[in-house]
């Protein structure tokens, strides 16, 4: 692996950011109402967009990626619980992770409280995971 | 009327990122790992810290080591051990220097550039409006003013909560992991798309 300067680092990620804020944001990700519509199969368009993402990405591992070993997030008792929690949160808040930033930026003050809540979350789950589960997690770092 | 992206210019430029994130950063893209990166900013400085010397001087863990060896058992036993079988066992300590982590101000920044991206998105488009509500469903469905943001930090503990226990998130499982057919990330994003299809009918249906 090329050793990066911290510089370097900041530049890559903050061009990711950029890039991926304001895709989601065009996408349409970012409302409430849209993300709604996908969870409700009234609109399928979000739908197709995951799924072509999905498919396209897997053609890009396919040709860019060829030999190279990418590391793959190990199955543990959190996996399927976690996922439960997550996405009763993703449909009372239509965010996950990455939106209620965007959100945000897109003038919807009221994910500010999303952001506390994941922030909590976050914090809350490393104590408990610290002290009770002693599987590993896998996350991406 | 918001105009937003036909599903292909979205997925192609989910792909993009997907792919120029793994070329550029060779670690796949996973937002939950960013928050779990800035949530525990002290360990990852602890670490980091625990690990400079090793960075400095690859051979420091093994010099140490062999000067403990001489102060213990004395030259002669040492160089007995070293030139035995086994001898040359000095090389792991290269192995041991890890990959350089993303520090987690590089996370901030990531995040910092998400916001300021769907602000550009919404400002070109002519749709930025500082705003309270999250649109027109969710008054529907969950009502306005504080218990509906009440509600808001609830679902997001939820969300944090939940990506951190699955390992992932969208991003992560979704995305990175579907694509390459990982078994966790396909059954983990399964069962979160089908836990959020499930109570949107059940909010839909409460709130008629």
């Amino acid at each position: 692996m090329k050793k990066q300067s911290a510089v370097v680092q900041h530049l890559v990620y903050g061009l990711f950011g950029l890039a991926l804020g304001f895709s989601l944001s065009r996408i349409g990700f970012a409302s409430y109402s849209q993300v709604h519509h996908m969870f409700v199969f009234s609109d399928l368009r979000l739908l197709y967009t995951f799924a072509g993402a999905v498919v396209l990405t897997m053609i890009g591992f396919l040709v860019f990626a060829h030999g190279h070993s990418i590391p793959s997030k190990p199955f543990h008792p959190g996996t399927i619980p976690g996922s439960i929690l997550f996405g009763v949160g993703w449909a009372l808040t239509g965010s996950c992770p990455a939106i209620a930033i965007v959100q945000l930026g897109e003038g919807q003050l009221a994910a500010a409280f999303t952001l506390l809540g994941i922030l909590f979350g976050v914090w809350a789950y490393r104590q408990v995971h610290a002290q009770f589960f002693h599987w590993d997690r896998g996350a991406c770092e | 009327m918001m105009n937003y992206w036909p599903w292909w210019l979205g997925s192609l430029a989910l792909a993009a990122i997907a792919i120029g994130f793994w070329l550029l950063l060779r670690r796949p893209l996973g937002v939950s790992g960013s928050w779990a990166n800035i949530v525990g900013w002290r360990e990852a400085r602890a670490v980091a810290r625990a690990e400079a010397p090793l960075r400095v001087n690859a051979t420091a863990m093994g010099d140490a080591l062999l000067a403990a060896t001489l102060a213990e058992f004395g030259e002669q036993a040492t160089l007995q051990s070293l030139s035995g079988p086994g001898a040359g066992a000095k090389s792991p300590s290269k192995t041991i220097s890890p990959p350089a982590r993303a520090h987690w101000s590089v996370h901030l920044t990531f995040f910092a550039a998400m916001l300021v991206g769907g602000f550009i998105a919404a400002t070109l488009n002519g749709t930025f409006a500082l705003r309270f509500d999250l649109g027109p469903v969710y008054t529907q469905l969950f009502g306005s003013g504080w218990h509906s943001w009440l509600l808001l930090m609830f679902g997001g503990g939820l969300v944090g909560f939940g990506t951190q226990m699955a390992g992932g998130c969208t991003s992560g499982h979704g995305l990175s992991g579907c694509s390459r057919l990982v078994p966790a990330s396909m059954l983990a994003t399964a069962i979160f798309f089908a836990t959020a299809v499930g109570v949107s009918f059940l909010a839909q249906v409460l709130a008629r």
